[in-house]
């Protein structure tokens, strides 16, 4: 029965807080890393992406940092396997399941568990049809970014706190739905790109009457809303090949304001996480396939963080596209 | 191509529903509300609520020997908080010192660390995340921590004559701990 929320805490980030994942293309492929964005043109695409996360201490609810205690030593592995199929000229839908391992040694106590996480079912729509890539501003309608306009909904597959678990070690989600509305903003003009995402969440409410499988007294219980914003600006470094190299930089804002229990505040779920990020990206000449690392940084500082753990994530990726 | 794109979805839907599928790990899919707490019977020894709790002596961060009924014997109430100096434990501690703590001053209330194992590491904790203000109990080999069946966070109510009262759960937003306290007799 060890770790028990803590690994719903870390599950969290695994599943709601993880930064943008090392996704495949933007519309012209090789670009920044945002959502499981099906490249203009293309028919599906198949991603695979293995994050890996260090524990670094955390934040607490006055936005203090504590280190953990001595001989901590926390980690998260996440095999995320997406696919995204083209369902229209202007309409695109993603799945993206989540395999998660904790590999935590925790004071003196150690734990290593695995599971399905929670799973993402996404809908989104282009508002153009067009690429929106250029290599010159000879028009002021050059300008114009590629918009994308998303709805994804989380569905609570991996084990929470409330399922039918015999210990807290076989965490692996957070178990409540969620309805994620996305807005994606990406411009290239050749050899730089910037983009800029604004995620809005709502989770729903549910009825709990189980903690880690012990039979409690029912209460409703409801996550916070759920808010994210990043922004990325980098560099494509054209190889004689034609094959691109993409530099990018990004930096992220989530919160996840207080949720409910019975309708009444729930002191302990408010959230924030301040980070950044380093993102290369290698893609071929044709934009078939995209090989993505990036790495994600948050400031083990007081003040950027809020009753969330402090964390460090590399990615490894792959997507690949079919025309 | 295109079979192998295909190929590619059916396996990851076919492995993602035969895991989902397992035995006990769909309920978040949908919840049930219904009260499922098993009928105990009154007088008897065990976790539940209407239980009698189990006895236990644990040492205080300060090597002292800490008897649960010897504590009952001079307070209207013991609460036991599980902790393992987390940031969702530390959001319920600073609750606790808050908000219920200075209400019940015939209450004695105690942190149970889990997990530092042994008195000096789990005051060094305490006193790191700033908690001296609240006797800790060091539970070196996790007994206490089984034998109430806790997680972390669970917190557990027991009045004068060892019962456990309508809390043997999560502190969540400490609002059941104030109600359940300010019942004690």
């Amino acid at each position: 029965m060890l770790f028990s929320r803590a690994k719903m805490a870390l599950v969290a980030g695994a599943i709601c807080f993880s930064p943008p994942s090392v996704w495949a293309a933007s519309c012209c492929g090789g670009g920044s890393a945002t959502s499981l964005i099906l490249p203009k043109f293309s028919k599906s695409m198949v991603n695979i992406a293995l994050d890996i996360e260090n524990y670094n201490g955390f934040w607490d609810s006055n936005g203090d940092y504590l280190n953990d205690p001595a001989g901590s030593d926390l980690n998260q592995y996440r095999l995320n396997f997406g696919y995204a199929h083209r369902m229209a000229s202007r309409w695109q839908a993603a799945i993206v399941v989540p395999y998660v391992w904790n590999s935590n040694q925790y004071a003196g106590l150690s734990s290593n568990t695995q599971g399905l996480g929670d799973s993402t079912l996404g809908l989104t729509y282009e508002a153009f049809d067009g690429i929106k890539c250029v290599w010159k501003v000879r028009d002021w309608k050059d300008l114009i970014p590629a918009a994308y306009f998303g709805l994804a909904l989380t569905v609570p597959t991996g084990i929470s706190p409330y399922d039918n678990v015999e210990n807290s070690f076989d965490i692996t989600g957070r178990g409540f739905y969620r309805l994620d509305g996305n807005i994606l903003l990406d411009k290239t003009i050749y050899p730089w790109n910037a983009s800029l995402l604004f995620s809005y969440g709502k989770y729903l409410e549910r009825d709990v009457n189980r903690e880690y499988g012990n039979y409690v007294e029912p209460y409703k219980k409801e996550l916070g809303d759920r808010m994210l914003g990043t922004a990325t600006f980098g560099y494509t470094h054209f190889l004689e090949s034609m094959d691109t190299m993409t530099f990018s930089f990004s930096y992220s804002h989530l919160e996840e304001d207080a949720g409910s229990i019975d309708g009444r505040p729930d002191i302990s779920s408010e959230m924030e996480k301040n980070s950044i990020g380093a993102i290369v990206a290698y893609s071929t000449m044709n934009r078939d396939w995209v090989y993505k690392l990036s790495f994600i940084h948050a400031s083990p500082d007081s003040g950027q963080g809020q009753n969330f753990p402090v964390t460090d994530i590399l990615t490894l990726g792959v997507s690949h596209v079919f025309r | 191509m295109f079979s192998a794109r295909h190929l590619i979805l059916v396996t990851m839907l076919i492995a993602s529903l035969g895991l989902t599928g397992c035995d006990g790990m769909t309920d978040d899919l949908l919840p049930s509300g219904d009260d499922k707490r098993p009928d105990v019977e009154a007088g008897t020894i065990g976790t539940q609520v209407g239980q009698l709790a189990p006895d236990f002596s644990l040492f205080d961060t300060l090597g002292n020997s800490r008897g649960l009924y010897n504590e009952l014997s001079n307070s209207t109430g013991v609460v036991l908080y599980f902790t393992m100096w987390c940031p969702i434990c530390e959001t319920h501690m600073s609750n606790l010192r808050t908000e219920v703590i200075p209400n019940f001053p015939t209450v004695k209330f105690f942190l149970v660390d889990y997990v530092m194992g042994t008195i000096e590491y789990s005051r060094a904790a305490q006193e790191a995340y700033g908690y001296t203000d609240i006797e800790t109990l060091v539970d070196t080999d996790q007994q206490v921590f089984n034998l109430y069946q806790a997680s972390m966070g669970t917190t557990v109510v027991i009045d004068s004559a060892g019962n456990i009262v309508r809390m043997n759960e999560d502190y969540k937003d400490g609002v059941k701990l104030i109600e359940t306290l300010q019942a004690l007799p």
